[in-house]
């Protein structure tokens, strides 16, 4: 047996879940290979760990404290609802939304002035122009503009 | 006669939770959960099957949702790993060497459990702590033995290379 399958075997052999011929051939190759029995007295140190572990108890009036709420507790209703009624569930809501969002487009159009996007268009688009016509900077760049045409 | 399922039960399943989250609170609150979902579904129980396996089940899935909520919900409540991690070696009351290093390879494995992934936890506290096989592990995980005895496997190397860089520190 090679040490990686016997360090597979090791787990389970602390757990007696190993076949009589797995157990066998894996007591073999300990006997000759002390870096697996070296991990074999880990596992076996680790799972020693465990015995001594504290177990807990159930906190005073535990018990009490569950038939009380129990007894106040609701079932849960929505346990009982197949995944194809959920699904629907949430396509109905992200519906209600869509038509809120379109409804709202609508309402903010049909209240805005007919003439409002003509007022927009007429608005000279040189008040955002960084360079404006008037200055030295917009003169030099209408002289080179007139230069690149030609 | 629901009662009685609760007395017989409730040390076995706050013991789960309480090696499966990090602190009293939650335990608590998660054992309670269990048993009153165990209630509230037990239409569903089928009588052929383990009564204690199927509550074990309940008790490791409510545990698991416990782990997935958000973050801010566990700063809320106190770890209580880090106070006893910092036992301090010089304490008043003097113990023997060997009880001391015990105890602090104990809070080094339940430090070591807190650091396992939930799955991985799971399959290693139902088989230290709670003693089960690996058939009755894989009926409550709802997972093969296969899984069962791999999962077992990867834990406890964690653990052990965990104990290994405390005992290199030490």
């Amino acid at each position: 047996m090679r040490c990686s399958k016997a360090l597979k075997l090791i787990s389970p052999s602390t757990d007696g879940e190993l076949t009589e011929g797995d157990k066998r051939e894996l007591q073999d190759h300990l006997k000759g290979c002390e870096k697996c029995r070296a991990e074999m007295e880990e596992m076996q140190g680790l799972r020693q760990l465990f015995v001594n572990t504290e177990k807990f108890e159930a906190p005073y009036g535990f018990h009490a404290r569950v038939l009380t709420n129990v007894k106040t507790s609701k079932p849960d209703w929505r346990s009982g609802i197949s995944i194809p009624v959920r699904l629907a569930e949430a396509l109905t809501v992200l519906a209600l939304i869509a038509v809120g969002v379109m409804s709202g487009t609508l309402l903010v159009k049909s209240l805005m002035p007919e003439n409002a996007g003509h007022e927009m268009a007429s608005l000279h688009l040189d008040v955002f122009d960084s360079t404006p016509p008037g200055t030295l900077g917009g003169a030099y760049l209408a002289m080179t503009e007139v230069g690149n045409e030609k | 006669m629901f009662e009685d399922l609760v007395l017989k039960h409730q040390d076995k399943i706050y013991n789960l939770c309480r090696h499966m989250l990090d602190n009293a609170h939650d335990a608590e609150d998660a054992a309670q959960d269990t048993f009153i979902k165990a209630y509230q579904n037990l239409d569903n129980f089928k009588p052929n099957a383990s009564f204690y396996t199927w509550l074990y089940r309940i008790g490791v899935n409510t545990c698991l949702d416990y782990k997935k909520r958000p973050f801010w919900e566990s700063l809320l409540r106190r770890s209580d790993d880090e106070e006893e991690y910092n036992l301090d070696p010089a304490s008043s009351e003097p113990s023997p060497e060997k009880i001391y290093e015990s105890k602090q390879l104990g809070l080094v494995l339940r430090k070591g459990l807190s650091r396992l992934s939930a799955k991985l936890r799971a399959v290693i506290v139902l088989k230290e702590i709670e003693g089960l096989s690996y058939e009755e592990i894989a009926e409550v995980l709802n997972v093969s033995t296969g899984t069962v005895k791999s999962r077992l496997s990867r834990a406890r190397e964690k653990l052990k290379s965990q104990l290994k860089k405390f005992r290199e520190q030490n």
